[in-house]
């Protein structure tokens, strides 16, 4: 639009409308703004974005002629009223009335004095006005209605307003004279202006007037020539001005940084450099709070501010940035290190600079697209933001600030929790080639060696730190990253000893993704070892609540069952979203999930007779796949994982390992898992041993002996492994069959049992259940539950513990014991299922419906 | 066999004098250079105060060299502590000794403390003189005084610290002593004090100084389990009745917790004397010992492995009854070698062929004799009159014969009819719904319910574990002596 209207407006001239006017100074100011600012690419896009707010656009004003402009504009409505008044044409009066107002307001917007004509006017206006009113009662020929109307209104609107400005008037015309003066030595950009207008005025003033000519000096200062002129007053002077008028609406926030930034070039001494970083860096932050992340140029000059304030900070220890300052200082004083106050203290937070670049990157992280090189290229600046982040945490040890350091350990800690080792090298290399002095540190990787050592620091340091929050989440980075480096033991038995499983619901949104993340992490660690029982139960956890990608953050609540989110909630749910390179691949996870659901399930559903039993056996995803599958009347090629997975459980389930074997081992998505070899050897030593078992159960009933010889030819597995595995199943009972061992051949011993006894058995169930949910309620309504049973129940839950017959047996196994480990205090309690934080899912409507499923899942 | 040693584990978790027999054992297997040893010997006895062994130490590691002067002026030393120690501490105890005074003493301990100070003008110093002169007496290897005047502080003292402290060192004398039952006793009275410590401390600890002071208490408690642990071993491995002890104390779930996390290695005794016991303790607590030990020895087995262990892994997890006879072989060795189990040798070995025996035979219906002998590592002959032996005493000898001229044993088990199942599963199922009436009964009168703590009140989760308790139960019965009806115990 704008070109278009520009090309128009050049041709037409000061006639045009003023609304037009208006937008095409907007888009001059723009054009020129592109001219000047090259060096500042990005901010473009985002003026663009923003111009109708119109406040900034405006502000350009100030530097430019458009100040004369509108003092034209101003003078150009003045004369057409003069005109209107000689012909008595009140219409006309009022209108271009209405207008001045409305250019004098804009005036005041930009923080500049009215020009005295305006009042003049004013005074006028008031006379001429009551003139007219006099002549109108004594005239015997009376005006026309309309006129009179616009006469009348004008008086009431003529009041307001001198009641409004009524000092200034009153200034006016006392001495007209010199109220003209005062109004030209304000424009004289060498005077220094005397207090005639509002205090407040003065102020604004006085910066605008810096504004300019500094800008001049400044230019000057880069050739070398004026530096000594900026006395240590005068920049702090200029730091007040700027920090006043910080903050409020029409403030231009890029020109604001430009002034800090040729400040901090001009400071001299320390102080001086510390309080203008300070002002800068804020600025920096506060530049455009609209916008889904900062600028990338600002951020990178934020981070470089913030290293070189923690530079200097190192580097004279006298100087210190402190949060409360207990000592009441002047801003505009310059302040040294004295004998009575050996440290100044200066108000400020470094580390809440850090957090919040921090924050910035992340946000920027989540906003770029993840599949685009700008993503890639941002990534690229977590080096630096590593280092500034080492920097600081040198500091706060330096300093002895613990909860700070603390703090920023916490961040380092989050930057490399979920990375493998060679980043985490590579990111200490880069630290340690930009801060030379930083390998000496305790914290750093040439100093613990390995990265495990490393995070293990770390996370001590943390946990010897009073705050919770910081425990929990780095109990919770320890256990991720123990579980990344194939530490399954280690990992489980530090989230069972946390006891987060308790208390997981209360914690914030992001520490239960944290939470979740972990568990995941955990799952496919089990998954990596073989342990497929357990990264089973872990898995199924989180897959049974189907919003797999939401507990973790890796995508958006779907709408479902109705519910809707307010555009808050929504916010909320996208700034808690994973940038994309932390992500945990959800098809690997699905791949691992579905995997060890078929070794644990494809067997056990083997052994159950009745489909009722079937049914409550096997875990509900991977129940519905396989019905699913099995529904289908023509089975393609598998194309993606879960056809693999599924065609692969069929094969297992038929007794054809070799299929199923190739199917899994076929899937691309293995290339993802780490050591693929090993997972791969590992799958299909499974699927051997899985496949003795699920024959044995399927076909059983139609052999009265099968020799042991065949089944190891057949599964290709040795007599010595299967002989094993055969015993298993006949010690625990799975199997009713027992070894002859001088023929070499499992003898089956089942009976067929006929509907009756079929019947009597599930009856007798049924009523053993009901006596036991009676006495449940009964415990439940008298108190006292499991744990007033007295501390032998511990090790009664134990025996139970051997069956294995089910696919719970070995989970069960895992958990219960487990949570008791250090708990003196919790003895007895029987294990509650190991929960799932539900995440995002808590604060919502559907949260608790969903939180009620699941609990039924887990008794 | 230096591989299995676990005495570099366990000696930083002893007293210095417990260390001591440790020491000495392991320098009479001459698995450790003896050089070694005799320096890690002396560097021990050098800061007690048994001068003498020292000297005799040193000797023997310098034979050419001179004794160091610090010996000298130690012995006299301690000459004069001891004196000076003794005259005080004779002080209370003879007043205590008097007929008079004891007899007025009563349980009570704050008011024999007043009794004693109005009567007799004995302050806490002077009481606090028999734990110094005790524990001086200690020091220098005189245990058994260590232990009667530990004893006779433990009766008069009211400080918390000082008598936990006293208790170890009366438990550490006892055991030094070679007084198996007072130590037991002993052990009990510690080992309630550990677990009461917490529960009196934390309440005041979380009411005033919050987390630290709380988890601090929870570390110092973890602590001395580890200490109890280890010092318990000396006397359950020597007791008569030490084993079913030990099993009962390490399985309950705060000792099996402090195992798991801090000294896993524990679970060599542990799954020994779960073996062990197998004969003497009554048949079905100890089966679910094994069981739980089985359970454990997995979970750890990523921690902590050595022969025996293994070899319950490979009988009962891996069924791999080659692999179980070779680690059994190996755990022969290793338990010649430990300072506790050295004498149980033979009783191992006996259990554990009889556990091997027992799965062999559930899970076959005809066993080769010879094979089954050589998975017992005994010979041919030996293994018949085993086998014989292992019928005849169990009730298998219902079910299996030997078939001597084809040389194998045939098992005919009868497999339970459908009905006795459903007869087990309904079992006590009314007398259950009853209690539950005699309790809501009872709470409707508005008395307190005391409820029989019956195993089979317990909680159940889904299908599977009660199938598996089921079958659990089922077990019970086809193997041993049949238990008493499940509704029974529910009182």
């Amino acid at each position: 639009m704008s070109r278009f209207l520009r090309t128009a407006g050049e041709g037409s001239d000061d006639e045009s409308s003023e609304e037009e006017e208006e937008e095409l100074s907007d888009d001059d100011d723009d054009d020129e703004e592109k001219e000047e600012q090259k060096k500042v690419p990005g901010s473009r896009f985002l003026k663009g974005a923003d111009s109708d707010s119109e406040s900034e656009e405006e502000e350009k004003k100030v530097v430019k002629s458009a100040k004369d402009k509108r003092v034209e504009e101003i003078e150009a409505c003045a004369k057409s009223m003069d005109n209107a008044l000689k012909i008595n044409d009140w219409v006309k009066i009022s209108d271009d009335y209405d207008k001045l107002i409305r250019l004098v307001q804009r005036q005041v917007l930009v923080n500049e004095a009215t020009p005295p004509l305006y009042i003049k006017t004013l005074v006028d206006l008031e006379s001429s006005l009551n003139a007219a009113l006099a002549k109108e009662k004594t005239a015997s020929k009376k005006m026309q209605a309309n006129n009179a109307r616009a006469l009348n209104a004008m008086r009431s609107k003529l009041r307001k307003t001198l009641k409004e400005s009524e000092d200034q008037v009153k200034l006016y015309q006392e001495d007209p004279e010199a109220f003209e003066r005062a109004y030209q030595a304000q424009q004289a950009p060498e005077v220094v202006p005397t207090p005639a207008v509002k205090a407040k005025k003065v102020r604004v003033e006085l910066e605008d007037e810096e504004e300019g000519g500094d800008g001049d000096e400044f230019t000057t200062v880069g050739k070398g020539g004026k530096a000594l002129s900026f006395t240590a007053d005068q920049v702090l002077k200029t730091l007040a001005a700027v920090s006043e008028a910080r903050g409020k609406k029409n403030t231009d926030r890029a020109e604001q940084s430009r002034i800090l930034e040729k400040l901090a070039e001009a400071a001299g001494t320390t102080y001086q450099e510390i309080r203008v970083l300070l002002a800068l860096i804020s600025s920096r932050f506060d530049y455009n709070p609209m916008a889904t992340f900062m600028p990338l140029d600002a951020w990178a000059s934020a981070k470089g501010e913030i290293d070189q304030l923690v530079k200097v900070l190192m580097a004279d220890p006298q100087y210190a940035v402190v949060e409360d300052v207990t000592l009441e200082y002047s801003d505009l004083d310059e302040r040294a290190p004295t004998k009575e106050v050996p440290v100044v203290r200066i108000r400020g937070s470094v580390i809440s600079f850090v957090d919040r670049l921090d924050d910035e990157f992340t946000r920027s992280l989540q906003n770029i697209d993840p599949h685009g090189q700008e993503y890639v290229e941002r990534l690229k600046d977590e080096r630096g933001l590593y280092e500034t982040i080492c920097r600081a945490q040198m500091y706060f040890e330096q300093k002895d600030e613990g909860e700070s350091a603390a703090r920023v350990a916490y961040r380092r800690l989050d930057h490399i929790y979920s990375k493998p080792d060679v980043l985490i090298q590579a990111l200490e290399q880069g630290v340690v080639t930009a801060i030379p002095e930083f390998s000496q540190s305790p914290s750093s990787l040439s100093v613990t060696g390995s990265s495990a050592v490393l995070i293990d620091a770390l996370c001590k340091q943390l946990y010897k730190s009073g705050q919770p929050f910081l425990r929990t989440r780095a109990m919770l980075s320890h256990i991720y990253h123990h579980a990344l480096a194939n530490n399954f033991e280690t990992a489980r038995d530090m989230m069972l000893m946390s006891h987060l499983q308790d208390s997981i619901h209360a914690a914030d949104a992001g520490t239960q993704i944290l939470y979740n993340r972990a568990v995941v992490q955990l799952g496919l660690a089990a998954f990596r070892q073989g342990l497929v029982r357990e990264a089973h139960s872990i898995l199924q956890e989180i897959f049974s609540t189907q919003r797999v990608k939401e507990l973790l953050a890796q995508g958006l609540h779907q709408q479902r069952y109705g519910v809707i989110l307010t555009p808050e909630q929504e916010k909320s749910d996208r700034a808690r979203q994973m940038p994309f390179h932390m992500h945990i691949n959800l098809e690997l996870l699905e791949a691992a999930f579905l995997v060890s659901c078929m070794l644990v399930e494809v067997p056990t559903l083997a052994s159950l007779d009745t489909e009722e039993q079937r049914r409550k056996a096997a875990s509900k995803p991977f129940r519905r796949l396989l019905d699913y599958a099995e529904r289908q009347v023509f089975m393609g090629p598998p194309e993606h994982t879960r056809d693999h997975i599924m065609q692969a459980s069929r094969a297992l389930q038929d007794g054809e390992w070799e299929k199923c074997r190739d199917l899994i081992e076929g899937m691309k998505v293995w290339s993802l898992i780490g050591n693929e070899k090993q997972v791969k050897e590992m799958l299909a030593q499974r699927i051997q041993e899985e496949g003795v078992r699920t024959y044995l159960f399927t076909f059983a009933p139609y052999y009265t002996t099968v020799s042991l010889e065949l089944l190891s030819k057949t599964f290709s597995l040795s007599v010595r492994s299967v002989t094993s595995i055969v015993s298993k199943m006949i010690w625990n009972e799975e199997l009713a069959a027992s070894l002859d061992q001088e023929t070499g051949v499992v003898v089956f011993t089942r009976t067929e049992l006929t509907r009756v006894q079929q019947l009597a058995q599930a009856l007798a169930d049924r009523v053993s259940n009901l006596v036991e949910s009676n006495e449940k309620a009964l415990d439940a309504k008298l108190g006292g539950g499991p744990e007033a049973r007295g501390p032998g129940e511990g090790g009664k839950t134990g025996e139970r513990k051997e069956g294995g017959a089910t696919g719970a047996g070995g989970e069960r196994r895992f958990d219960r014991t487990r949570t008791q480990r250090t708990g003196a205090a919790r003895t007895g309690t029987g294990f509650r299922g190991e929960r799932f934080s539900q995440g995002l899912g808590n604060n919502r409507v559907g949260g608790a419906q969903n939180a009620g499923a699941r609990t039924r899942v887990a008794a | 066999m230096a591989t299995y040693d676990l005495t570099q584990r366990m000696i930083p978790y002893l007293d210095r004098h417990l260390a001591l027999p440790l020491l000495a054992h392991v320098s009479e297997l001459s698995i450790f250079p003896a050089k070694q040893l005799q320096e890690a010997q002396y560097e021990l006895a050098r800061r007690t105060n048994m001068v003498d062994y020292s000297v005799s130490l040193f000797e023997q590691l310098h034979p050419s060299d001179e004794v160091p002067e610090e010996f000298g002026s130690k012995r006299s030393n301690v000459e004069t502590t001891n004196e000076r120690l003794q005259k005080e501490a004779q002080v209370v105890l003879d007043v205590i000794e008097n007929p008079e005074v004891a007899q007025a003493l009563r349980q009570d301990k704050m008011q024999n403390l007043n009794y004693l100070r109005e009567k007799h003008n004995l302050t806490h110093e002077e009481i606090n003189a028999l734990y110094h002169f005790g524990q001086f007496q200690y020091t220098y290897g005189n245990y058994s005084g260590a232990a009667q005047f530990l004893y006779h502080f433990l009766v008069l003292s009211t400080d918390p610290e000082l008598n936990l402290s006293a208790q170890w060192g009366k438990l550490a004398s006892d055991i030094l002593s070679g007084d198996w039952q007072t130590a037991k006793d002993e052990l009990d009275r510690l080992r309630e004090a550990i677990d009461n410590r917490s529960t009196s401390l934390v309440p005041a600890a979380s009411a005033g100084v919050g987390i630290d002071s709380a988890s601090s208490t929870a570390l110092a408690q973890l602590q001395g389990r580890t200490w109890y642990l280890h010092w318990s071993l000396f006397v359950y491995f020597n007791h008569p009745e030490g084993r079913h002890a030990l099993l009962e104390v390490f399985l309950s779930p705060a000792y099996l917790n402090t195992i798991q996390t801090s000294c896993p290695w524990i679970l060599r005794y542990l799954a020994a004397a779960a073996v062990i016991s197998r004969k003497t303790a009554t048949s079905g607590r100890i089966r679910h010992a094994v069981k739980e030990v089985v359970r454990v020895v997995q979970m750890e087995n990523y921690q902590y492995h050595d022969p025996i262990t293994d070899f319950l892994k490979m009988l009962f997890i891996d069924f791999d009854f080659e692999a179980a006879q070779k680690e059994l072989g190996e755990a022969e060795k290793l338990i010649e070698n430990d300072f506790f189990l050295q004498n149980f040798k033979d009783e191992f070995l006996d259990n554990a062929r009889y556990f091997i025996s027992e799965a062999y035979c559930r899970i076959h219906r005809q066993i080769d004799i010879a094979d089954l002998s050589a998975r017992l590592n005994l010979s041919r002959s030996e293994g018949e009159k085993w086998i014989v032996n292992l019928i005849r005493d169990t009730r298998m000898g219902a079910d299996a014969k030997i078939d001597l001229s084809r040389n194998i044993i045939v098992i005919d088990k009868p497999h339970a009819p459908v009905y006795q199942s459903v007869i087990e599963r309904t079992r006590g199922l009314s007398f259950r719904t009853q209690a539950l009436g005699v309790a809501m009964q009872r709470r409707a009168m508005g008395e307190a319910v005391q409820r029989g703590g019956g195993g089979d009140r317990r909680p159940r989760g889904d299908r599977g574990d009660r199938g598996a308790a089921d079958r659990e139960r089922e077990q019970q019965q086809e193997h041993l002596v049949p238990p008493a009806p499940a509704a029974v115990e529910v009182a």
